[in-house]
């Protein structure tokens, strides 16, 4: 496989994703303040030498938020995205692979699912368990199981019929070689790319969850929450709502952008 | 505008100016330094009513060359000098608004698929009825009452009915017609042949061809045919061109080309078409031996109502794959299997290697089957199956070692620690470098992909091999050495063939019994010398007169080939 890096959205995406990887991983110690630390003096300021990005209305250093704020995150939409590719992938391959009325039955009820929009499926389970970061996550993986699923199915069934696989049914090979061995190296490259693109809607979705005081709950420093927290204080400090939108917009395009990039250059034929 | 005859090409002695005269043309894709070459230094004439035939296999250029006549060439290809006239007219220094008008006017075209080259929503008449609008400016009705003439001349039986049919309510024969009735529509000058009977059955690409042949002397309309099939191409053109890798390497009349090819190119194409006449199979096997495999009233049924269906009421029909199938294999034999698509043959492969369910019995070594599950792998084992695209029937993502080395792990015929000689014993068998197993499918060719795809059946060690068309989708030239590859694995292992085909010519070469398919039913079985009999099936008559004799050619080249009569 060609690195994906070598185009220039693949660059950008890398690079981005660079930035945010540093942040989530070691964001709490770059820190230069304690990011819950008020500077009553400097309150709502815009970016000085003193604080590269500004204070809240608490004069608390934004900058420091932000680091602090990344590893939750980001590992919020990795962490909800692994458990929904997983899922949907384990029910779209089951789907794809038995055929027949097993496929017919999961994939009616799947698309009775995917009728219902992601952000308002996720507030319905939300509303259902409470609040709260880790219920969050479970209602984003649930909500992103069923696209999955249809994704995985797809792929399945256009691998299924390739002569291949007929070899290898043909050559009495047992099923789980078929499916783990012939099918599925072949139809990961599109759940991998869909996979990572939806890391970005995660994040956003996090971040949406946060801003409508259903995911993070203060003084967490979640950069969605950290929004809705500055949305009174808009219009005297408008760095306070610039910012971590930025930083939320940066993450979700570095996953999207990388993931065209893992696209094109996990397509066999081009590489090796 | 097209009366610009003043420019008479020099040194001609002939009275009509050419048609069409390409002159030093070349084309690169890609940059000029590090593109690739598709067409170098391209030189050839078409009179008024002639018909030049451009043979050439894949990757030879031969379609770049007719996009580059249509001007109607990707971004990123690059023109050096060189000039293509249309009865004179540069066509390259034409602007592509110009073009507009050209194409479909002056020069047509006419494709391979006729299922893909007509849109599938829009009514035959219509698609006919706009060229005529577009380019003689007919209104609707005129235009209308015109494509019915036009399809009249193309031996459609009811014009009217077939104007208003959808393609998809046309066979591929009737699709084909209606566009080389859309090609004539405006008397062009010249049309273009792409490989027009290369989608179709045998005996439909017959009749197109007797109807091509027909038109043109009737309009006298220059045509350039272009086809990978030397033997379809000596039939139809009195003159032909041979291109390989982007140069014409040999161009003449037919007859004296095919008497005395001059360049090693064409000899080896020639030596490469399959001649019925000459043998090139294993010895024939003892004939009084019990058979290895045999289906007693085999019967497949595909995509009956489902209960979904029942519930509704909706009335879809079955189809026969195959019905009441009786065949028999003997052992060390090569049974070859011919009929057009849909005739069921390749559902018999798919039963015989456990891919279909169906009713029937198949006896296998004296052990009997009546479901699709009682295949066990012992049979699986002994019944090996090679498939159609070499490109999809190898795993993209295992290396050829791993690929070969499967059946030997599966079957446990090879422990472990011995399995990479095997697979390098495998690869020199069939001719294949023992380092390509650290390759991955993409980096061989097509025919390198077939080979590694007969070592894996081979593998097994199976007593029987399933060839479902294997040769059909490579050039002739690698055809021909898949084919005796195939016969030398089976003069040294004694494996029963199975060989199904569409290729009369090449099947008469290899088979010793020839089963002739038509709808699903077994119409007629024969030993190959037996096959212009009089006795035969009228079906098995028809497949083969449509069949193209290849050329005449004074001596056969005596290289590789041995092998004594059946």
């Amino acid at each position: 496989m060609t690195s994906p890096f070598r185009s220039y959205p693949g660059m950008v995406g890398g690079l981005l994703l660079l930035i945010v990887g540093v942040a989530a991983l070691f964001g709490p110690w770059l820190a230069p303040y304690d990011p819950q630390q008020f500077h009553p003096q400097v309150r709502l300021q815009g970016p000085s030498a003193a604080h590269w990005l500004g204070t809240d209305q608490f004069g608390r250093d934004i900058l420091s938020r932000l680091l602090h704020g990344a590893p939750s995150t980001v590992f919020f939409g990795i962490g909800a995205t692994l458990l929904g590719v997983a899922a949907g992938t384990i029910i779209g391959v089951i789907a794809g692979v038995a055929g027949r009325w097993v496929d017919s039955v999961i994939m009616r009820i799947i698309d009775g699912f995917l009728a219902v929009p992601d952000l308002l499926f996720t507030l319905l389970i939300v509303t259902i368990l409470g609040g709260g970061m880790g219920h969050a996550m479970l209602a984003v993986a649930v909500a992103f199981t069923p696209g999955m699923a249809r994704i995985a199915r797809s792929a399945v069934l256009s691998i299924r019929t390739r002569e291949y696989v007929l070899a290898a049914v043909a050559r009495g090979e047992s099923s789980v070689y078929i499916v783990g061995r012939e099918v599925m190296p072949n139809a990961m490259g599109p759940i991998i790319v869909e996979a990572t693109i939806r890391v970005s809607f995660a994040i956003m979705i996090g971040a949406t969850l946060g801003f409508l005081g259903l995911g993070a709950q203060p003084p967490s420093t979640e950069w969605g929450l950290m929004v809705a927290e500055a949305r009174q204080f808009m219009f005297r400090n408008p760095w306070m709502v610039v910012v971590p939108g930025i930083a939320i917009a940066l993450a979700a395009m570095g996953f999207n952008l990388f993931g065209d990039a893992l696209r094109d250059s996990l397509d066999v034929r081009r590489s090796h | 505008m097209s009366e610009t005859n003043n420019q008479t090409a020099a040194g001609s002695a002939g009275t009509t100016p050419p048609i069409l005269e390409v002159r030093d043309y070349s084309l690169t894709y890609g940059g000029p330094e590090q593109g690739v070459k598709v067409l170098d230094d391209i030189n050839l004439t078409i009179r008024r009513g002639e018909t030049l035939g451009l043979v050439g296999e894949s990757g030879s250029g031969k379609s770049s060359l007719a996009w580059a006549i249509m001007r109607y060439l990707p971004a990123l290809a690059t023109e050096s000098d060189g000039a293509i006239l249309l009865s004179g007219e540069n066509l390259r220094s034409k602007s592509q608004y110009q073009m507009l008008d050209i194409r479909g006017r002056r020069i047509a075209m006419v494709f391979q698929d006729p299922s893909m080259s007509l849109n599938p929503t829009l009514r035959l008449g219509e698609q006919l009825s706009e060229v005529l609008i577009r380019h003689r400016g007919l209104s609707l009705q005129q235009a209308w009452k015109e494509g019915e003439a036009a399809l009249a001349r193309t031996g459609i039986t009811r014009p009217a009915e077939m104007m208003k049919r959808y393609p998809h309510e046309a066979s591929g024969g009737e699709k084909q017609r209606v566009v080389i009735a859309t090609a004539l529509a405006c008397s062009p000058e010249l049309i273009i042949f792409d490989e027009p009977t290369t989608a179709l059955d045998v005996i439909t690409a017959r009749q197109i061809l007797q109807l091509f042949e027909t038109l043109r002397e009737e309009t006298d309309v220059s045509a350039l045919y272009i086809s990978h099939d030397l033997g379809l191409v000596s039939r139809i053109a009195p003159r032909v061109a041979v291109i390989h890798r982007g140069v014409i390497v040999e161009q003449g009349q037919c007859a004296e080309v095919f008497r005395d090819p001059r360049e090693a190119y064409t000899r080896r194409l020639l030596a490469a078409l399959p001649r019925p006449d000459r043998w090139l199979g294993v010895d024939q096997p003892a004939t009084g031996a019990a058979p290895l495999l045999e289906t007693q009233a085999l019967n497949v049924r595909y995509g009956g109502p489902s209960l979904l269906d029942r519930i509704t009421g909706s009335a879809k029909q079955a189809v026969d794959g195959a019905i009441d199938v009786a065949l028999g294999v003997r052992p060390g034999e090569l049974l070859g299997v011919v009929g057009e698509s849909g005739s069921g043959k390749s559902t018999v492969a798919k039963v015989l290697s456990g891919l279909q369910d169906f009713r029937g019995t198949v006896r296998f070594d004296g052990r009997g089957f009546v479901r699709r599950r009682d295949f066990d792998r012992r049979y699986r084992r002994a019944v090996q199956v090679i498939f159609q695209h070499p490109d999809s029937s190898l795993n993209p993502r295992q290396t050829i070692g791993q690929i070969l080395s499967r059946p030997l792990k599966l079957y446990g015929l090879v422990p472990a620690a011995q399995r990479p000689a095997k697979v390098a014993e495998l690869l020199e068998k069939v001719l294949l470098p023992a380092d390509y197993a650290r390759r991955y499918p993409h980096q061989l060719s097509g025919g390198e992909k077939q080979r590694v795809a007969i070592a894996r059946a081979f593998a097994a060690q199976p007593r029987l091999v399933i060839c479902d068309e294997i040769t059909s989708s490579l050039d002739v030239s690698v055809q021909a050495s898949i084919a005796r590859l195939m016969v030398g694995l089976q003069a040294e292992t004694g494996t029963a063939c199975i060989f199904i085909t569409h290729d009369l010519n090449l099947v008469r070469q290899l088979a010793h019994r020839i089963a002739v398919m038509q709808h699903g039913r077994l119409v007629d079985l024969f030993d190959t010398p037996d096959a212009e009999a009089p006795e035969r099936h009228p079906y098995t008559r028809a497949l083969l007169e449509a069949v193209t004799p290849p050329p005449v050619v004074a001596e056969a080249p005596v290289d590789d080939l041995e092998g004594t009569g059946p």
